[in-house]
């Protein structure tokens, strides 16, 4: 008997009664910009409300003056990245700005598909990031987050915050492997 | 060697033992306030422990399910009765990759399997990512926590690590500052990595997907630039929908650290083009566990560590005083599963307080699990021989009250008089150890009792 076979007939063998599935939960909660900036503060990120008008282009100069190498499909990009860019190229990027689906209120964490990454590992190695997001799409908990995202696709994250640790005497460091700073551009 | 002693060992270093006892006293309190903040998180631990009490109950057609929907995302399923088949089967795939180094994300799984030495011995360079995982593999420890596993060192020793593997500066002991080194250090082995490894958080029926959650963004890392992505798993991570998500994201980072939730929750269910990617869900004794009724709740355990960071003996012994993969409370119900001679004493590692149940986001009655492998132990012969020998002395006693009598008057006479180098010598009397005996009452409450029925 294989392996496969011999697991699924222990399992049949030794599993309890039979146990209902609950149904869906949903708590309800506030969906509230308040709520969303103030979670994402709290774990490190930055929320920048874009002002009526105000160009994309012009808030991502502001905000990283020295950004040589940006990856982006939402402005002018200095650094074309797509599913095949070689490593070398992405290790380098500076910063990446992207497109946010839905906030959640809750824990200031936001889900990011596959198909807003440009390529899957650019969130991640990008020294910082920039996600765009729009303030309707925020919803209170990750219940809510959940029933809008559906099906998680073929890869997706929901980012809460820049990369941290406290490996280290529990000392909070920002910046572990991932991106060292996540600004949250409002629209 | 049995928990006592090797606690003692820990205990030594006083001031490093209250360090660690407030440490994670801190991360206890933190996951108070992350907890207190959401109104409905009693239900949720209802509805995680209901969730997991369902899937347990149709474990094998979620399995099913789960492999069928990941084959159809061109992900390829293996199965390991135990951890010398993992192992086998890991090692294979690397070899087939063409592979002789990996990156590594933390996966408890692995450790449990011994994976790392076994891979090693075949040649292969394994790199653990996780900032704490690194630091325990440099110095060739194993973690001492769920997911703080270099939270049994000072800054200091991670400072001396660095500096003798990584070439960080003498006497360097800023977090800052050496986590910036193992960036640059680990940044080079994710660049060139071939194969990654991760453990899975959860793994949904419905869809096909792992879910990872970290706070470093290590797995995503490792696994985006990686040809080869193999995702280890226990069979009890199977949850059955999406939304059931929901409920175990709110409440896993709440209770492990405080945070409202991990930094990256990572859904993987198709690998990119022209990539692989592997599961492989792994037995080792987990349907033993189903099927005995006492345990099998044990196996809802999502791996938050909340039970070790309210544990009194875990703050005070240390995680490699369990001398187990997992430590604390919930190492001490799992283990004696796995082997209950070697891993005897574990059980006993508790006051029974029932702070680990409380705390539990799955809702596992930790505590009175404990109490039962007591007695299991108890019956297999496998208490050691002064507590055995003890326990029959006080049951004889308490079974004779004329004895029971006669005795307390001896020890309310002597410790009187008895000098306290003899009532509190350690040999005789571990129990004195860091203890003082209560002073004597002159009266048993029996007397004490018959004479109030006289004055009334
Ligand atoms: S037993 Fe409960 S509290 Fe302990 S690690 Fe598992 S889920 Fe967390």
């Amino acid at each position: 008997m294989s392996s496969r076979e011999s697991i699924l007939a222990a399992v049949r063998r030794n599993r309890p009664e039979p146990a209902p599935l609950p149904p869906v939960a949903d708590f309800g909660g506030a969906a509230t910009v308040e709520q969303f900036t103030h979670w994402l503060h709290f774990i490190g990120g930055q929320v920048i409300r874009l002002a009526a008008g105000q160009p994309l282009t012009d808030a991502v100069r502001q905000l990283y003056p020295e950004a040589v190498r940006v990856a982006s499909d939402l402005i002018p990009a200095t650094v074309p990245v797509d599913q095949h860019t070689p490593t070398a190229v992405l290790e380098a990027v500076d910063v990446a700005v992207l497109r946010g689906e839905l906030g959640v209120a809750e824990n200031g964490a936001v889900w990011v598909p596959e198909a807003n990454m440009l390529h899957r590992a650019l969130p991640m190695i990008s020294q910082h990031l920039a996600l765009v997001l729009d303030h309707r799409s925020i919803v209170a908990t990750m219940h809510q987050a959940y029933a809008a995202v559906q099906h998680t696709g073929n890869y997706g994250v929901f980012i809460a915050g820049p990369s941290k640790t406290a490996d280290i005497e529990q000392s909070l460091v920002i910046g572990a492997h991932g991106a060292r700073s996540l600004v949250v551009l409002l629209r | 060697m049995s928990h006592p002693l090797r606690a003692a060992a820990f205990t030594s270093d006083a001031e490093r033992t209250t360090w660690h006892d407030e440490t994670l006293w801190f991360v206890r309190q933190k996951r108070d306030k992350a907890v207190y903040g959401i109104p409905e998180f009693q239900q949720l631990r209802q509805l995680a422990s209901d969730i997991k009490e369902h899937t347990l109950s149709r474990l094998d057609e979620y399995l099913e399910q789960f492999e069928q929907n990941a084959r159809a995302n061109g992900v390829q399923v293996h199965w390991a009765a135990d951890a010398e088949e993992h192992n086998r089967i890991v090692l294979d795939l690397i070899r087939k990759a063409g592979a002789t180094s990996l990156v590594k994300s933390k996966s408890m799984l692995t450790e449990e399997c011994h994976l790392n030495p076994y891979l090693v011995n075949n040649g292969i360079a394994v790199v653990d990512t996780d900032l704490g995982e690194r630091i325990v593999q440099l110095r060739e420890e194993a973690p001492s926590h769920l997911v703080l596993p270099a939270i049994h060192l000072k800054k200091e020793d991670v400072g001396e690590t660095f500096h003798q593997h990584l070439g960080t500066p003498k006497g360097e002991k800023d977090p800052q500052a050496l986590t910036e080194a193992a960036r640059l250090h680990l940044r080079e082995k994710f660049l060139i990595g071939e194969v990654a490894i991760t453990g899975v958080n959860f793994a949904v029926a419905e869809t096909g997907a792992v879910v990872v959650c970290t706070n470093e963004g290590n797995a995503d890392l490792g696994v985006n630039l990686a040809r080869v992505h193999i995702a280890c798993m226990g069979l009890e991570k199977l949850i059955p929908r999406t939304a059931d998500l929901g409920v175990f994201t709110r409440l896993l980072a709440r209770s492990a650290t405080g945070q409202p939730v991990t930094t990256y929750t990572s859904h993987f269910a198709r690998p990119a083009a022209g990539r692989e990617m592997h599961i492989v869900i792994v037995d080792n004794g987990r349907t033993r566990q189903l099927g005995r009724p006492d345990f099998r709740a044990s196996l809802k355990c999502i791996r938050c560590g909340a039970c070790m960071n309210t544990c009194p003996v875990y703050r005070r012994s240390g995680g490699h005083s369990y001398d187990f993969t997992v430590p604390g409370p919930i190492g001490a119900i799992l283990s004696p599963n796995i082997d209950m001679r070697q891993h005897s004493s574990l059980p006993f590692a508790s006051t029974l307080c029932g702070s680990c149940t409380d705390v539990c986001p799955v809702k596992i009655d930790i505590h009175a699990q404990l109490y039962k492998w007591r007695q299991i132990i108890a019956q297999e012969g496998e208490l050691p021989a002064a507590k055995k020998l003890g326990m029959k002395l006080l049951s004889s006693v308490l079974a004779r009250p004329g004895i029971y009598r006669l005795g307390g008057k001896i020890a309310r006479e002597g410790l009187r008089f008895l000098p306290h180098g003899l009532t509190h010598a350690q040999a005789l009397n571990p129990w004195a150890k860091a203890r003082e005996l209560p002073e004597a009452p002159k009266q048993s409450f029996r007397d004490w009792y018959a004479q109030q029925a006289v004055k009334q």
